[in-house]
């Protein structure tokens, strides 16, 4: 698993490659838990390589939720596979979560 | 023995019937007394050879003594009776020896044949002391050769000097050869030796008394007597003399070297006892005191600390540094010169203390110094130092014993700390397996049985204990409550967290009072949910969640209620439309939304049933299985296929034929989340009117 951050003006792009399960986690839980984050208006998740996400994974994003609508930060995803995609539905996430198809859209979010 | 006797007994009477003092004997022929004497000569041989081996285990000093002691004081007899016969016959003439002076003749001799048999074999049990077999087979020649040389005399063979003097000088040589044998010496301690010098010694004297008197008698003109066995007694008193000789040297000059051999002894002694403390289980602090005890005696130091770190060493910050011959406020004013200069290796010798930077100001006491670090496999354990007065007292073979010795006590210590954790080690593993006892109370052993329906279940936890959880709860009205839950995560944490909505289930499916209606007597499954999620919220880590699914099934009217709380979506067989699909449904998973608003995001959703209707519950730990690559899934599809195919069979043959299909896909990989299994079957069978 590798997150990487790509800041631009008022929008931070994390691009996810590999398998997100509850030793990966931690590395995302890091990225997401820092306060600078905040300042941001948006957060998109690129998840176009983002291969499997497991429970744990899933509660990292859960665990910022909040979070994020607190300070008014909007955190999007897009470029899901299916499979993935599926878990978030399946869990009821695409109701409370952004899930867009492409950047494109996440960027009109 | 008696035989010996008996040829000695001979050997007399034919000197004495020679010497003429014996005239009523009668003249006896010459190779009767050359018989009698190889007889006896052979006979006290062959008596101490077959003689219990003089050598107890590793005694030699007291070999050496009851060999002075015994054989060796029979010199001074033999000196004794010789000057007692000079006593009496002072004047006896020549050519007619006196029955006195034969006997004491003949005597002697027996005694220094005795004499040579006794040092002879004692010499042999020293030769073959840790020998070889060869060793032991040339022993066996060099007395067979010796023995040949008796038949010389014996049969009258009187070979040429030419050959006698070779074969001679041959043997002699194989008897020095032999004497070059002196293993045993190594074995003695220092003063041992010293003792062993002074015996070899006494006996090389005794040998030489004998061996004058010897010469004295031969050319005395009153031995009329046959002269003895020549080239045997020659031989045998060479090779008692040499080895003695050789021993006496080899001892002698082994002393300068004795104390090293000690030293090394010692060493490997205090190694052995630092092994065996692992072995009895000592104190890790037991294990310091001996081995700073152990390295002030091997490197005879004069002063000695052993600083330990708390944190790795495993002992108490008060015994953290061990002190010999050294006080606490020495150690505090070395250190800070020391801390200065640590080098990279960590150990080191300082020669001479004086010229070390650092040190300069008042003198030292100590010149010396070594230090040693306490080398573990992930960090030091520690620090020994070790002092002398002498200023370049330390070298690099004191360095590398007390090396064996730290590595030695490191190891001792963290074969206890082993011992400790996998102690511990055990004692979890004992409560979990009582958690996983527990937990399995928790599970539902026997299932709802009538004759309107037929479940059968199947629940597999990754670890001893897991998250996945399911119940049953029979509802007054003809209905039945049956939940299925899975707690993200695994473990123990994943087990609390399950026995708590375990929990939640049966304090929420009671039955409401003040209830208007009988269908408000019991929460409706989305109620329930927002309920546990509400109940849940305060006891539920932030990144945890639940999902899980609620049927109430009424079998009255043939129908049932579900929420779905982000659970798996329920397959399902409908019988009249032969058709096998998913319920799609909404509904989000306990946990994720921690507030009211959490009731606007899970639904009720109402199904008629019909006889022959299956239903699959299941949870995640199922669909996502991985088999094949090791990235693929089992999946909703493959699930939904075999329902297809073996919907008509009874509840527990449909759930054997998905677990053998589910097994056969992950053969090989190990199950990597919680696995539960829930198949229902709706019969045609009405229930019983109620009574």
């Amino acid at each position: 698993m590798k997150v990487t951050a790509q800041p631009s003006a008022d929008t931070l792009t994390l691009l996810l490659d590999g398998e997100l399960d509850a030793s990966s986690a931690i590395v995302l839980d890091t990225e997401l838990a820092k306060p600078d984050i905040l300042n941001y208006r948006k957060v998109l998740v690129d998840c176009a390589k983002l291969s499997y996400i497991s429970s744990a994974g899933l509660g990292v994003f859960i665990s910022h939720l909040q979070r994020f609508q607190d300070a008014n930060v909007k955190l999007v995803f897009f470029n899901m596979q299916e499979k993935v995609f599926n878990v978030f539905e399946i869990l009821g996430l695409d109701a409370l979560m952004t899930i867009v198809p492409s950047a494109a859209e996440a960027e009109a979010a | 023995m008696p035989l010996t006797a008996l040829s000695w007994l001979l050997l007399l009477l034919s000197a004495l019937s020679h010497s003429g003092a014996g005239s009523w004997l009668g003249v006896w022929p010459q190779w009767a007394t050359q018989l009698a004497q190889g007889a006896f000569v052979l006979g006290v041989f062959l008596l101490y050879r077959y003689h219990r081996s003089p050598l107890q285990g590793q005694a030699f000093v007291r070999l050496l003594k009851q060999l002075l002691l015994g054989p060796g004081l029979l010199a001074l007899v033999c000196i004794g009776l010789h000057l007692f016969e000079r006593l009496l016959e002072p004047d006896a003439g020549a050519g007619k020896a006196s029955i006195l002076f034969t006997s004491v003749y003949t005597v002697n001799l027996a005694l220094f044949v005795i004499f040579l048999a006794r040092t002879n074999y004692a010499w042999r049990a020293l030769v073959l002391f840790r020998s070889t077999p060869r060793l032991q087979r040339e022993w066996t020649i060099f007395e067979v050769l010796l023995g040949a040389t008796l038949l010389f005399r014996l049969v009258g063979v009187n070979p040429p000097n030419y050959l006698t003097y070779p074969l001679m000088a041959g043997l002699g040589l194989f008897g020095v050869y032999l004497s070059g044998h002196q293993k045993w010496v190594a074995y003695l301690s220092q003063r041992e030796k010293w003792r062993a010098v002074a015996f070899q010694a006494g006996l090389l004297f005794s040998l030489l008394v004998f061996v004058q008197y010897f010469r004295v008698t031969q050319v005395d003109p009153q031995l009329i007597a046959p002269q003895p066995q020549y080239a045997f007694l020659l031989l045998t008193a060479f090779f008692s003399a040499f080895y003695a000789l050789m021993g006496l040297l080899v001892t002698f000059f082994n002393m300068p070297i004795a104390d090293v051999i000690e030293q090394r002894r010692n060493e490997i002694l205090r190694l052995q006892r630092l092994t065996q403390i692992i072995q009895r289980g000592q104190t890790t602090t037991e294990v310091y005191r001996i081995l700073l005890e152990s390295a002030v005696q091997t490197a005879q130091a004069d002063a000695a600390w052993l600083d330990l770190d708390p944190v790795h060493a495993g002992i108490d910050a008060a015994d953290a540094t061990q002190y010999y011959n050294f006080t606490q406020a020495q150690a505090d004013a070395m250190r800070p010169r020391l801390q200065g200069h640590e080098l990279p290796e960590g150990e080191h010798i300082t020669n001479d203390l004086h010229t070390r930077a650092g040190f300069e100001g008042p003198a030292q006491l100590y010149r010396s110094l070594l230090q040693l670090p306490l080398r573990g496999l992930h960090f030091n354990y520690g620090m020994l130092y070790l002092l002398k007065t002498e200023p370049h007292t330390f070298d690099r073979e004191d360095l590398s014993i007390l090396q064996t010795f730290t590595s030695q006590a490191v190891l001792s210590i963290e074969n206890l700390e082993l011992v400790r954790t996998s102690l511990a080690n055990q004692r979890t593993q004992e409560e979990l397996k009582i958690a996983s006892q527990v937990q399995d109370s928790l599970i539902p052993k026997n299932l709802p049985t009538d004759n309107w329906f037929d479940i059968s279940s199947h629940s597999l936890a990754a670890k001893e204990v897991g998250g996945d959880f399911y119940d049953f709860l029979h509802l007054q009205g003809r209905r039945l409550a049956v939940i299925i839950g899975d707690v993200s995560g695994k473990g123990v944490t994943a087990a609390f967290h399950m026995a708590q909505m375990k929990g939640i289930f049966h304090s929420l499916m009671q039955e409401n009072p003040l209830a208007k209606n009988e269908r408000d007597k019991f929460p409706v499954p989305s109620k329930f949910m927002a309920q546990a999620n509400t109940a849940l919220t305060h006891c539920l880590e932030k990144s945890s969640f639940i999902t899980s699914s609620l049927y109430i099934i009424d079998y009255e009217q043939g129908g049932f209620v579900f929420a779905r709380a982000g659970h798996c979506h329920t397959l399902y067989y409908h019988a009249l439309r032969e058709e096998v699909f998913y319920f799609e449904s909404q509904g989000l998973g306990l946990g994720i939304i921690r507030n009211e608003s959490y009731e606007k995001h899970i639904k009720n959703q109402f199904y008629d049933y019909s006889p022959g209707d299956v239903m699959v519950i299941y949870t995640d730990g199922i669909v996502e299985a991985r088999g094949g690559d090791g990235t693929e899934e089992y999946g909703e599809d493959r699930l939904k296929l075999r329902l297809e195919e073996s919907y008509f069979q009874e509840a527990e043959e449909i759930k054997n034929f998905i677990l053998d299909d589910l097994n056969s896909f992950t053969h090989g990989h190990p199950i990597h989340d919680d696995q539960t299994l829930l198949v229902i079957k709706f019969k045609s069978a009405q229930p019983l009117p109620l009574a």
